[in-house]
């Protein structure tokens, strides 16, 4: 498999990036946004991930109807999704289709944002917000990131609440997207089998024309609050318990180490909570993920357990992140937590759409392309001494909880 | 496969949940997690320890006719994997002391099903569609978990994990004649005796409403379709992605889109060897339940009026595309073949597969409609408060 990277910018501040890789037998391409829930005022609660749906109803030249039939056309794989700190739209199709695919994608990032689309769509948020009120785990992390990030923008709701959605208005969300999807806070990435040079050339004709302008972000560090809440619902069968503790940013070098030291802690075959808590099923989940963001990152850990249980699994969670902490990984336990996700990062790394975010994510935090066989190289090069630094200075026994279910204390 | 570093394993044994003894339903999850608890010379943690530095990805699951084990790896870590798998499955240790947790895994995941009731609808719904014990809920139930012991499961499992009846499909980076070699040499003197054959009773059917005070009403659906080895499986397949493939499918559209009514609305195709069905879930707030399933039900119905050339053309597309990017990933082509060895005992190669779907005309999903409509639904659903169903009978 040979991989080029190809990079363009346009006048206005797009910029293209492209992992081609010509024996491959589809591509991808994705529009990646530099906003999010963290960019949003609290007046407008849930702004970016309801103008990502309204990407989809249509624009000058297409009607709703249009661009869904369209991407079927192709027989896209497609969708987008929100986040604290971004939005993307991506589809993945066949090479025969990359110039419609990425004349849609360009068309829909200028939506015409019609008031009639914008009231049906509503709906849809608010039945989306539902049936996240029906995912305990959903409403742990939710509830959770406000709680530890407190008064800071990364603690912001996603979806923000059924009072935000029902408020906002049509002209609130124009005035969001002109802030905010501006070309130069836009990328455009392509992924496996294209034609590059065709690529930016449509991506030119398409968005050349776009206005830039300002579109800032507030990048002040958050302060973790470490406060350990327990909300009690009898109507939730188990108990839901999240704990979140800050970590090495997108941007610090030492993130691939907080990456291991998480498998270490907490992946779901073979780490420490997993034999602590899920080998003797005092849990029957307890994962551990690290969430690096722009500037800001975390240690993410989720426990279920039955009520009877979850004092317990809380506190074996607790003891094993200090010793941990205090002993740091084995030899072998580092070794595995290489292998582990390198093959993951392998596995992905084979379909374009597994690629497309990784690319896009490297460009969007660093600036930087790395290919596969340096990110894995890169990997392998972590000592022990950088994996128990990183669990030293960020001590994930200095977290903040939240538990959900049916327990009234913990 | 050309272009790839890694390779992906499925080995289908013959000891899916229909399999389980009705007293001790849930045994084959049990029994999933129990072959990981040491094997051959390894204890857990050291089987673990050799999964994990081979860098396997691994996932059990437990399915109605079969328990599948599925792996994914670089290549060229092939062999070693086969050797810890012939001992999971032929020398698994199975011992008194790591039951218990096995067990009790099992019994949380049937207790967490409270907390997913989507999820819960639609296991539910198979059991009560599907032919006894075509459908059940692989988690068992609080009771016959509590019945199962080590020694029941011991008997039980060691006549199951028997190769008569198995499948081991491997794809992506490695060479077959080695693969074949090696294969023969962990697998070739494996014997144990078939698993008896399940004597299904007819289903339960019906309307079921599940109170819970739910945010959502999660309702799902299910009449029957054609089976995988019937040549009208492909109309069956293009009728399906023309009411639910992508964004511009009927029920995305009507229910969706136009309406506002849900999130999430969508039917997939589901076959066993010999029951199929098409099954329907959608979620919505109880006030706009009724007309969540007016709408739904309408829409399943009036396909069979026919299906339009500028849908077909989106659904062939969708389906071939579909294909070629499924035949890109390892892990999607292993289960694949397995799923042909299993209904056809053959294999079909992508190109079949897009001449097929190519050879499907309106005309033919029209006639499948009939054959095959949209009635006699078997329907659950989980919310507060119960609905008017006249529209469902």
């Amino acid at each position: 498999m040979t991989m080029e990277f190809r990079h363009a910018q346009l006048d206005n501040g797009l910029t293209i990036v492209a992992e081609v890789n010509a024996s491959a037998a589809s591509m991808a391409s994705g529009v990646f946004v530099r906003t999010g829930s963290r960019d949003e005022q609290p007046v407008v609660a849930g702004v970016s991930h309801f103008l990502e749906h309204m990407m989809f109803k249509g624009t000058e030249r297409r009607s709703p109807a249009d661009v869904n039939r369209e991407f079927d056309e192709m027989g896209a794989n497609y969708n987008a999704f929100t986040s604290e700190e971004y939005t993307v739209y991506y589809g993945a199709v066949l090479p025969e289709f990359q110039a419609r695919l990425l004349d849609l994608l360009c068309d829909i990032v200028r939506p015409s944002l019609r008031q009639e689309d914008f009231d049906v769509e509503k709906g849809v948020i608010l039945e989306e917000i539902a049936m996240y009120r029906d995912m305990p785990r959903w409403r742990v992390f939710e509830s959770l990131m406000t709680q530890h990030f407190g008064a800071h923008p990364l603690g912001n709701s996603v979806l923000g609440s059924p009072e935000s959605i029902r408020t906002l208005k049509r002209d609130d969300m124009m005035d969001y997207f002109r802030r905010r999807y501006s070309p130069g806070n836009m990328t455009l990435v392509g992924v496996g089998n294209l034609d590059f040079d065709a690529f930016a050339d449509k991506a030119r004709a398409m968005c050349g024309a776009w206005e830039p302008c300002r579109a800032d972000r507030d990048l002040s560090p958050p302060a973790a609050t470490g406060t350990h809440h327990v909300l009690r619902d009898e109507k939730v069968a188990r108990e839901h318990i999240g704990l979140i503790s800050p970590a090495p940013s997108a941007q610090d070098p030492r993130r691939h180490a907080a990456h291991l030291a998480a498998s270490i802690a907490g992946d779901s075959t073979g780490s420490r909570l997993y034999y602590a808590l899920v080998d003797p099923a005092i849990a029957d989940e307890a994962g551990t993920a690290y969430e690096p963001f722009d500037h800001a990152g975390l240690m993410f850990t989720f426990i279920t357990a039955d009520a009877e249980n979850a004092p317990r699994a809380l506190s074996i969670a607790r003891e094993e992140f200090r010793k941990l902490r205090d002993e740091g990984p084995t030899d072998a336990e580092l070794a595995a937590a290489k292998n582990k996700t390198a093959s993951g990062a392998t596995l992905k790394g084979e379909l374009p759409m597994g690629r497309l975010s990784a690319v896009g994510f490297d460009w969007l935090y660093r600036n930087e392309y790395v290919p596969l066989a340096e990110q894995i190289e890169q990997l392998f090069a972590v000592t022990r001494d950088e994996v128990a630094a990183v669990l030293r200075e960020y001590d994930m026994t200095a977290f903040t909880s939240l538990a959900l279910g049916p327990v009234e204390a913990l | 496969m050309d272009n790839v570093s890694s390779a992906a394993m499925v080995l289908a044994l013959p000891a899916g949940a229909s399999h389980d003894p009705p007293e001790s339903a849930g045994a084959a999850s049990v029994a999933a997690d129990w072959c990981f608890r040491g094997a051959g010379d390894r204890d857990t943690r050291q089987l673990n320890d050799a999964l994990d530095s081979l860098g396997v990805q691994h996932h059990e699951s437990v399915q109605s006719e079969f328990l599948l084990l599925s792996a994914a790896l670089l290549g060229r870590n092939l062999p070693e994997t086969l050797d810890l798998y012939a001992d999971i499955v032929r020398r698994p240790r199975l011992e008194d002391k790591t039951f218990e947790p096995c067990r009790a895994l099992v019994q949380q995941d049937l207790a967490s099903l409270e907390d997913e009731p989507s999820r819960k609808a639609n296991l539910l719904l198979r059991e009560k569609f599907y032919p006894a014990p075509l459908g059940r809920c692989p988690y068992g139930t609080a009771g016959s978990l509590q019945t199962l012991s080590a020694e029941m499961l011991r008997k039980d499992i060691q006549g199951r994990l028997s190769p008569r009846g198995a499948t081991l499909s491997v794809t992506g980076a490695f060479e077959w004649p080695a693969l074949l070699d090696h294969v023969g040499r962990r697998f070739g003197d494996w014997d144990s005796p078939s698993a008896p054959p399940i004597r299904p009773t007819p289903p339960a059917g019906g309307i079921t409403h599940v109170p819970k005070d739910s945010a959502q009403v999660h309702i799902a659906l299910a009449h029957r379709a054609t089976v995988v080895s019937d040549p009208r499986y492909y109309a069956a397949r293009l009728s399906e992605t023309v009411l639910s493939g992508g964004m511009s499918g009927r029920l995305f559209t009507e229910v969706r889109e136009k309406r506002g009514l849900v999130y999430h609305v969508s039917s997939h195709y589901h076959s066993l060897k010999d029951h199929a069905g098409m099954f329907t879930y959608a979620g919505t707030t109880p006030e706009k339940a009724q007309e969540t399933l007016r709408v739904t039900v309408t829409e399943l119905r009036r396909l069979a009026e026919g299906v339009a050339d500028d849908e077909m053309a989106r659904a062939r597309t969708q389906l071939k595309s579909a294909l070629v990017m499924q035949g890109e990933s390892t892990g999607a082509r292993a289960s694949a073949l397995v799923s042909d060895w299993y209904h056809l005992r053959r294999l079909r190669s992508l190109e079949e597969i897009s001449t097929a779907i190519d050879a499907v005309t309106p005309d033919q999903v029209k006639q499948y409609l009939r054959d095959w409509p949209a009635k006699d639904f078997t329907m659950l659903y989980i919310g507060p408060a119960e609905l008017d169903t006249a529209v469902v009978l």
